[in-house]
């Protein structure tokens, strides 16, 4: 990706170097994304039906989460708006307030554009009319991330980029800046460059063992630190969703794609082992599996800083989170981003380097902060792991937004960042975090009046998601996978 | 989900009555948004006039926001604009700021429009680096506008994006206000504040004593009286002062004879600060703000003379600062009571408006809990530092020898990170509360000839012919769009006709 847009958007500044070892194994197991990945891709003018038939994708309108606040409990983490969002006054508010007044009102789903449409199955592109509700959602996609990787190469390669097949085994650093001058790889070749975009993932090898940046560690907060992975043949529907079900020592991936479903459970070792959890898994998939477990060790956190000297580390290199929310790309993408917008010089401003730093440091702090409510808002107590994280101090950060939402249904307000106001409203809601005061403005319209609003809106969803396609029929006309898959 | 009470605290009950301290255009302005806007409260005003040092409740000139503001209250333009006495404007003038630049237009809206994958401007640095560009502000539709004294109307297309502000007729907008606030059934208290009463428990506002003897009581006092802080105060007085940057510290202001109207005002750099000219609807408004350590009042007075004043007002003198904490307790300061900063940009009553925009959208309940205060403080704080950043840049990338203009402190961090970032590739840093666009800072820093060391290689995926060329073809459609346009003082004086005036 970062080889891709640097190409593609610096043509004429920089030459781009791409050092790929076939031996090192891509860690995508199947990606969930955000809806953000779709202008990144139309930057990179990677045109959407190719890119889906490529990777076998499947559309993706939010995350269902399954027995998080407790078990038996689900709901949907929509990519969209819960109610049509119009006047000064959020949509919860008002429907916290009917259901303080005692009025039967179904899961504040049901007034989800997005929600519904994915709990019927269905897919649409979203209205273009803002005054239509099938306007108020948006979407991601599902795909293969080992198909995407090769994709991405041809694009790049046409673009110009250089890829050398290697694995680096020594670094070399001008001895008074401490900048990274050239790459050794293992039969001799040496690599130079000006700038030095670290990929490596996990090994982080420029940022953490040549750079020794330190690693903020917050496993004190999302203490998992292991996943188990095993694609299935595809036995159900293919939802236009990823579900997140939670598990006696963690959570497990359900992934859809078009061609298998990619399953994974992620895991505290301090609480469960690697095989209790392998097992766990295999009996809990559904369908033919089409390879071995397989079994990632991470922890979770960042680094200090992912710009030091010359080099900028991107996606794992720079820190890990948990794929909960499907944010291990929209990190990326804002890495690659930030880094094209603040593209340096051969002699690197401090200027930009710091604005890189703080941006992607806030962007790692907010997600870190919205993956441990999950965890924290629980009733879950059948498992030390979740009687751990349910019972654990949090950021204070996090307190502040959870309090604030409690007493008043106030979201903590920001612009920027992965999830604005409507994820954490279906977080909260969804594990029963319940605001005991509303905005004292959505007191003002009666409940009758209230309450044949939201029917009415119920009865315009459930029009616009019966008009919409199956999402199976969508991608079978929009997106085929090649027939050789 | 009804079963899932268990995890609750009991709430606080709601605030139904509150009070607001102060009689000029900010006070009745808090007052009737939160009797329209917040159901079921009670409001009382304690309507003393405001000192002369209340500059929220002074400055004529407003931002655009000032129509959202009166949009939210259900207040059409007919009565908020025509009706008060007030006529719109589009921006400013800058004269003088910058050496020997021309003077430079900033009014309220886009500059440019985005091609290819970088942003408008940095089409417009390569240029300008190239010695090719047209003066940025030929691509703002807005300064385009006002320059040529036209209005923004029919508000579609290339202009559709133009912001018109207004210009206040004050004691009739005020007038207005109060109507408009008895109206809607706010209690209306006359005299002044002598007693701020405090609970002694946990220091929260219980009542105010009145010079008359009676007693206002409430559940929320909110503190439009001035830089006094009459009630605010009265908790404490934790001030940031603003000084070392900001060294206006006096205004003079006066009337002149009326002039043609025009949509922009003049806003001229002169040796101890600044000097503005607004022509309105039946004279034309005057004022100069200065540092009194560099220019004497008589001499104010002089120069406003001589600019064609005749009612020329004594000096008030202001100190600029902010309360980092506009809310404690029950009690919440707004206007010149949380934030004293000099009108350039006429920020004055657009922080007044914004903050009590806020008090409606973040109204806590009666136990004003610290946290819901601190999330107050916070969003009033970060949103106040940066329209004072955008202030002080005038002053820190200004060209001019004089000692008032000279040796000025070191920068807010965030101001040194604005125009560090900018001065080396023409980027803005991201910040979470902004008042003024970013297409706002660059027409400042641009204007003022502020330019980056390096063009940014986004650009570089664009011919600089065709970034030319499209410029170019931009600049000749506003040129068509305005050359459409009404002019403001015909389309001023139908619109009056319409309502019969």
């Amino acid at each position: 990706m970062a080889a891709t847009a640097l190409a593609k958007l610096l043509p004429s500044r920089c030459t781009v170097a791409l050092i790929e070892s076939e031996a090192i194994g891509i860690i995508g197991v199947g990606e969930a994304t955000l809806p953000h990945i779709r202008a990144f891709n139309e930057r990179l003018g990677i045109v959407e039906a190719e890119f889906m038939a490529a990777t076998r994708a499947t559309f993706k309108l939010g995350i269902e989460f399954r027995d998080w606040g407790r078990v038996g409990d689900s709901y949907i983490h929509p990519f969209g708006t819960f109610g049509r969002g119009s006047g000064e006054v959020q949509f919860h508010h008002y429907y916290t307030r009917l259901l303080r007044a005692g009025v039967p009102l179904p899961p504040i789903e049901h007034y989800s554009m997005a929600c519904s449409l994915a709990r019927a199955n269905r897919f649409g592109q979203p209205a273009r009319d803002p005054q239509q509700i099938a306007s108020t959602f948006g979407y991601a996609y599902q795909f293969d991330a080992v198909a995407f990787a090769p994709y991405l190469r041809r694009i790049a390669e046409g673009l110009g980029v250089r890829r050398t097949e290697g694995k680096v085994v020594a670094v070399e650093r001008d001895a008074q800046s401490g900048d990274v001058t050239a790459l050794v790889l293992a039969d001799g070749r040496r690599v130079e460059g000006d700038l030095f975009v670290d990929c490596s993932g996990f090994a982080a090898l420029l940022i953490g063992q040549e750079l020794a940046e330190p690693f903020e560690d917050w496993s004190r907060w999302l203490p998992a630190d292991r996943a188990v992975a095993m694609p299935c043949r595809t036995a159900t529907a293919v939802t236009p969703y990823t579900s997140a079900i939670a598990m006696p020592s963690g959570w497990r991936w359900r992934i859809p794609l078009q061609h298998r479903t990619g399953n994974g459970y992620v895991f505290a070792s301090d609480f469960l082992s690697e095989g209790a959890a392998t097992d766990a898994l295999l009996a809990a998939v559904e369908g033919t599996p089409l390879a071995d477990p397989r079994v990632l060790r991470f922890k979770a956190g960042r680094r200090a800083r992912s710009w030091v000297n010359n080099v900028v580390a991107v996606g794992l290199a720079s820190g890990f989170l948990e794929p909960l929310e499907s944010t291990s790309l929209y990190l990326v993408q804002q890495a690659i981003t930030a880094l094209i917008e603040l593209f340096p010089e051969k002699r690197i401003a401090p200027v930009d380097r710091d604005e890189f730093n703080r941006l992607i440091n806030m962007e790692y702090d907010r997600v870190r902060d919205f993956l441990i409510l999950h965890y924290h808002a629980t009733e879950r107590d059948n498992s030390p792991f979740w009687t751990y994280v349910r019972t654990m101090p949090i950021p204070d950060s996090l307190a502040e937004k959870m309090a604030l939402f409690r007493r008043r249904g106030r979201v903590v307000k920001y612009r920027e960042g992965a999830f604005l106001d409507a994820s954490w409203v279906s977080v909260y809601l969804g594990q029963r975090v319940v605001p005991t005061g509303a905005d004292p403005r959505a007191a003002a319209p009666s409940t009758d009046s209230l309450v044949a609003g939201l029917e009415r809106m119920r009865g315009e969803i459930a029009a616009a998601v019966g008009a919409m396609p199956a999402h199976a029929a969508f991608l079978a006309d929009y997106c085929p996978m090649p027939a050789a898959a | 989900m009804s079963d899932a009470g268990r995890r609750v605290t009991p709430l606080d009950a709601p605030i139904t009555r509150i009070a607001v301290v102060g009689g000029g255009i900010v006070g009745w302005s808090a007052a009737v948004a939160l009797r329209r806007r917040v159901p079921g409260v009670a409001v009382t005003i304690v309507a003393t006039p405001p000192p002369p040092d209340a500059l929220a409740d002074r400055i004529a000139q407003t931002l655009p926001s000032t129509i959202g503001f009166h949009d939210d209250l259900g207040l059409s333009e007919d009565d908020a604009v025509l009706r008060a006495g007030g006529v719109w404007r589009l921006g400013s003038a800058f004269e003088g700021w910058a050496g020997d630049l021309p003077a430079y237009v900033h009014a309220y809206g886009p500059c440019g429009q985005p091609f290819g994958t970088a942003s408008f401007h940095h089409h417009w640095l390569r240029a300008a680096r190239a010695g090719t560009a047209a003066p940025f502000e030929a691509h703002a539709p807005a300064a385009m506008l006002a320059r040529a004294g036209r209005m923004p109307i029919p508000p579609a297309g290339i202009v559709a994006e133009v912001q018109a502000a207004v210009m206040l007729d004050v004691p009739r907008y005020r007038a207005m206000l109060e109507a408009f606030a008895r109206h809607l059934g706010v209690e209306v208290r006359d005299g002044e504040v002598a007693t701020v009463r405090r609970r002694g428990d946990d220091g929260f506002v219980d009542a105010l004593l009145l010079t008359d003897g009676t007693v206002v009581s409430a559940d929320l006092f909110v503190d439009a009286s001035g830089p006094r802080a009459t009630v605010r105060g009265a908790i404490d007085d934790v001030r940031e002062d603003w000084q070392r940057w900001l060294r206006c510290d006096r205004l003079v202001t006066a009337d002149g004879p009326p002039e043609r109207m025009t949509a922009l005002d003049q806003v001229h750099a002169t040796p101890a600060g600044w000097r503005w000219r607004t022509p309105t609807v039946d004279r034309t408004s005057h004022g100069l703000c200065y540092a009194g350590a560099f220019l004497a009042e008589a001499d104010a007075q002089e120069a406003l003379a001589t600019a064609g004043a005749t009612a020329i007002a004594p000096a008030v003198a202001f100190r600029q600062g902010t309360r980092p904490e506009p809310w404690a307790h029950n009690c919440v300061a707004v206007g010149d009571a949380a934030t004293v900063i000099e009108p350039l940009d006429f920020t004055n009553l657009h922080l007044a408006h914004s903050a009590i925009d806020r008090i409606v959208a973040m109204l806590p309940g009666r136990a004003c809990h610290p946290l819901e205060i601190a999330d107050y403080n916070r969003q009033a704080q970060a949103e106040v530092g940066r329209v004072r950043d955008f202030v002080l840049c005038h002053y820190a990338t200004a060209q001019r020898s004089e000692p008032f203009w000279r040796d000025l402190a070191a920068l807010p961090d965030s101001l040194a990170r604005t125009l560090a970032a900018f001065r080396e590739r023409g980027r803005l840093p991201f910040f979470e509360e902004e008042t003024f666009s970013r297409d706002d800072w660059l027409t400042v820093l641009i204007g003022q000839g502020t330019m980056p060391r390096r063009i940014d290689p986004l650009i570089e995926t664009t011919d600089a012919a065709d970034s030319d060329r499209a410029m170019a073809a931009y600049r000749a459609a506003i040129g068509q769009a305005v050359s459409r346009c009404p002019d403001l003082d015909a389309y001023f004086y139908s619109q009056r006709k319409r309502l019969g005036r």
